[in-house]
């Protein structure tokens, strides 16, 4: 295979395994929980900084050549810089549900969540020193580029595997999440809260758990993402990337980690990648403007013929025990 | 075994209003162990608020509630459940998108795996637990003839079945005291009547309730005591035979 | 001292434009229940139709009403097409506002790729500067105050006087109700939305009027401080809003003109989550609820 087309294939495993990780995070939050997160990206977006200033080290002032300025700044090795975003990622969420988790109707809870997603646009754009503005930060360095000596397609796989590594450890809290009756009990706070609360089930606080989680995973895939593509600036995490991955999400299915993983493939991946083989055509700007077009219509479509999704939440039956278990048991 | 004679339930000059409504405007009464507890009263008494005060659902705006001799007023839902008071729902309130077997599991109090801790400790901590109150879930659809339903989504229930659930997922928390909202509202003649025996043999194996009913017929057949209410006000306690002499109740009622 | 008073004026155009937009957008959500996060747009698809007018050299007062009837007979096919099937095949509020953003990215990438990523503006003629008590106005402002204005009392005499504006206020005030009296039928839903959508139209040509250029996305910007107005007036009271029009229109003028210039938007932002986060039914409702139960 060429050398082009490992970079090719690579780029867009990584860029699967990001999204993926993503998607995780927010199906726990929505398909899981029901909560109504429309400021998702910021999470990711939180991960990424702090993955790059732990990476960057501390900025050079402008008198000396340094060109841009942020807040803090160390060499961390690989995986602390991944570890911090995913901490850094919890914490923002812990605040921002510490704030709103008072129930609001949930089409105002999607406001309230929007409206933050801007103001956060705004401040990091603004507030130059912070994250050096509308520039972002560049040339972060990647993980493990120091130690090993590879040529750049051989390193390109090592970061496939790093990424899977990191995709399998998430899916694991995913999983020990959904498939326990902490799992059950999140999702019936989703499907009735009153009933649940009437049942002793401390909504709030599971509530906060589940979006706290969230943010943890959202941190650590914007890490991963920033480690590889080293740059990120207030255009990576523009408002509409949440719909992306809302439409990910409820298009592969909502409340289903492989359903997700589904929606990943086709939303982000399959079809926004795709269309970098089309020629260019018309004026700039036109193939990205179609591409929106296309996402907004595929939310449509799939709302509409598939509300719950490809591959819908899983109903779970319980096998019937043998008798000698059961006889057993009791007599322990 | 508890004192019998002590009351499980004791609401104190409770009041509560909407927005200058006096819904509760001043209503005492009390639920002893062991018995169903009737609470009457026509349109607009306040019965519903009175029992979503108990609940934990609504604050009072004054008045206090204690159960088992400990001040519960004005203490959230979860913690009210948690302690033992149990309510059903008079609107379906199932959880839609769970089966009904994972409807009555997310039930049971005090459940290894609901901690995030401890699911991460695996389902080898877990799910031994949870077998047995499978089991248990199983043992009490048996009961209610709900067995061949147990892998249906809730929301696929009909309306009969949905006020079946209801009661299963209560009686699965393990309740020392169950509120009931209209337990067999809208419901046809015959499910009511099952009901209705259900509901007899909980308190004959001593179960105490408090039971918002209003047709008076099932009231007499199952309650001893019963509470009266009218605009906010208990105006009568005693059994179904002091009431249906007491003329306050009989002005503020049209008894058929 | 200096600049505060400037920004008044400032604040008074802002306020009249999001006077205008809010009062649509509040009706809208008040007798649909549907959160239009595609109302934005909508503004920005009117603005770019008045555009068309203007560039064929006809005149700015043709182009508002074209913006206007745009922006209604829009609103009342995307209600009929869109909107009110998803709702009827059992979408739930969540998956409404899916719905809305995904007809907002459609809008907005269709205009983007319709008229290519430039900058725009209105053909009008130049506009002259009039000095109103230490505030300054062109002329176009001016025309847009007046503008606001005029289609404010319109609507207060719609919703007062005519048979159509009680049954939006008595579908806006209780939904149920109002059905079961056989008032929210499909006439009146389609009304309201031709209604709201011609005042979306209609705040969507005066906001191009009031800025240098435009693109794609300037309405879609406007739609925060919108929403931030329709809900601290209370969501379905159009009174209440022009008053949280007024509030936040001024409030946000001066305090950019204090701070930050690039806050500014950030003001209608946090004033928008304070409200729902303390008062989600705005600040308004008691008042207005208690003239509903008087009238």
């Amino acid at each position: 295979m060429s050398v082009a087309w490992q970079f090719y294939i690579s780029t867009v495993l990584i860029y699967l395994g990001v999204d993926v990780i993503a998607c995780w995070g927010l199906n726990l939050q929505f398909g899981v929980a029901g909560l109504v997160n429309f400021a998702f990206i910021i999470f990711q977006a939180a991960g990424a900084y702090t993955a790059a200033i732990l990476t960057l080290g501390r900025a050079e002032p402008a008198s000396q050549g340094g060109f841009q300025q942020y807040v803090g700044g160390a060499h961390w090795p690989f995986p602390l810089p991944i570890l911090a975003a995913g901490l850094v990622g919890g914490l923002l969420a812990a605040l921002v549900s510490g704030v709103t988790v008072r129930r609001l109707r949930s089409d105002y809870e999607a406001m309230v969540m929007l409206v933050v997603s801007l103001i956060a646009t705004s401040v990091a754009t603004n507030q130059v020193g912070l994250v050096n503005g509308p520039n972002g930060l560049a040339l972060v360095p990647k993980p493990l580029s120091t130690l090993v000596n590879l040529s750049p397609i051989d390193y390109q796989w090592l970061f496939v595997g790093l990424t899977a590594a990191i995709c399998v450890c998430v899916y694991w809290v995913v999983h020990i999440v959904t498939s326990s009756p902490l799992g059950r009990t999140l999702r019936a706070v989703r499907d009735n809260e009153q009933a649940a609360a009437a049942l002793g089930k401390n909504v709030t606080g599971l509530r906060m758990l589940a979006f706290i989680l969230g943010g943890v995973i959202a941190g650590i895939s914007g890490a991963v993402l920033v480690e590889f593509i080293s740059a990120w600036s207030p255009g990576s995490w523009l408002y509409p990337e949440t719909f992306v991955y809302f439409t990910a999400v409820i298009v592969g299915g909502s409340g289903n980690n492989l359903g997700v993983m589904v929606g990943a493939l086709h939303v982000p991946v399959a079809f926004l990648e795709a269309t970098r083989f089309l020629p260019p055509f018309g004026p700039p700007g036109l193939i990205d403007a179609l591409q929106w077009i296309v996402v907004g219509a595929l939310a449509l479509i799939f709302l509409w013929f598939w509300p719950r999704g490809v591959i819908p939440e899983r109903r779970r039956r319980f096998p019937v025990a043998a008798k000698d278990e059961v006889l057993v048991r009791t007599g322990e | 075994m508890s004192d019998l004679s002590a009351p499980v339930l004791a609401v104190q000059d409770l009041h509560r209003e909407f927005g200058g409504v006096h819904a509760v405007n001043g209503a005492s009464f009390t639920v002893p162990a062991g018995r169903i507890t009737g609470l009457i009263g026509p349109n607009g008494a306040g019965k519903s608020t009175a029992l979503n005060i108990i609940a934990g659902a609504l604050k009072p705006s004054a008045g206090t509630v204690s159960y088992q001799g400990k001040d519960i007023t004005g203490l959230p839902s979860y913690k009210v459940a948690r302690r033992g008071i149990i309510r059903t729902f008079q609107l379906s309130s199932e959880f839609a998108a769970l089966t009904v077997l994972e409807n009555l599991l997310v039930a049971a109090p005090a459940q290894r795996g609901e901690a995030l801790w401890q699911a991460a400790l695996g389902k080898r901590y877990w799910r031994p637990q949870e077998r047995a109150t499978v089991e248990h879930a199983r043992q009490l659809l048996a009961r209610f003839d709900m067995s061949a339903k147990e892998d249906e989504y809730a929301g696929n229930l009909s309306g009969g079945q949905k006020r079946l659930l209801e009661l299963m997922r209560g009686l699965m928390a393990n309740p020392a005291l169950l509120l009931l909202d209209e337990p067999m509202a809208g419901v046809n003649p015959s499910l009511a009547r099952r009901i209705e025996q259900h509901l007899a043999d909980l308190v004959g194996e001593g179960l105490t309730m408090l039971m918002i009913e209003h047709e008076l017929a099932v009231v007499e057949r199952l309650c001893d005591p019963v509470v009266v209410m009218a605009q906010g006000r208990v105006i009568s306690q005693g059994t179904m035979a002091d009431i249906r002499s007491d003329q306050e109740v009989l002005d503020a009622y049209l008894i058929g | 001292m200096n600049t505060i008073v400037p920004a008044i004026g400032f604040g008074i155009v802002t306020a009249s434009i999001l006077a205008v937009a809010g009062v649509g957008f509040t009706l809208q959500f008040g007798v649909t229940n549907i959160l239009n996060l595609a109302y934005g747009d909508i503004m920005t698809a009117a603005a770019f139709v008045a555009y068309l007018v203007t560039s064929a050299g006809l005149s700015v007062w043709l182009a508002l009403v074209a913006g206007a009837a745009f922006g209604s007979v829009f609103s009342v096919l995307l209600n009929r097409c869109i909107y009110t099937p998803f709702v009827r095949r059992g979408t739930r509020l969540f998956g409404m506002i899916i719905v809305t953003i995904a007809v907002s990215l459609m809008v907005q990438n269709g205009l983007l790729a319709i008229f290519g990523a430039s900058f725009f503006s209105l053909k009008m003629p130049h506009p002259s500067s009039v000095h109103i008590a230490g505030m300054v106005f062109t002329t176009v402002q001016l025309a847009i105050i007046a503008i606001a204005v005029v289609a404010m009392l319109l609507i207060h005499l719609l919703l007062r006087y005519t048979k159509l504006g009680k049954a939006m206020r008595a579908t806006a005030a209780d939904p149920d109700l109002a059905r079961n009296c056989g008032i929210a039928t499909d006439r009146v839903i389609d009304l309201a939305w031709a209604i709201s959508g011609a005042l979306c139209g209609l705040a969507g040509v005066i906001l191009v009027m009031n800025v240098t250029a435009f693109t794609e996305t300037t309405g879609a910007q406007f739609l925060i401080p919108i929403v931030a107005v329709a809900v601290l007036g209370g969501i379905g009271q159009p009174y209440g809003a022009m008053l949280g029009a007024l509030v936040i229109g001024i409030t946000s003028e001066v305090a950019a003109a204090i701070f930050n210039p690039e806050y500014k938007d950030v003001v209608a932002f946090v004033i928008l989550v304070i409200v729902l986060l303390a008062r989600p039914q705005g600040i308004l409702s008691e008042v207005a609820t208690r003239k509903e139960v008087a009238a």
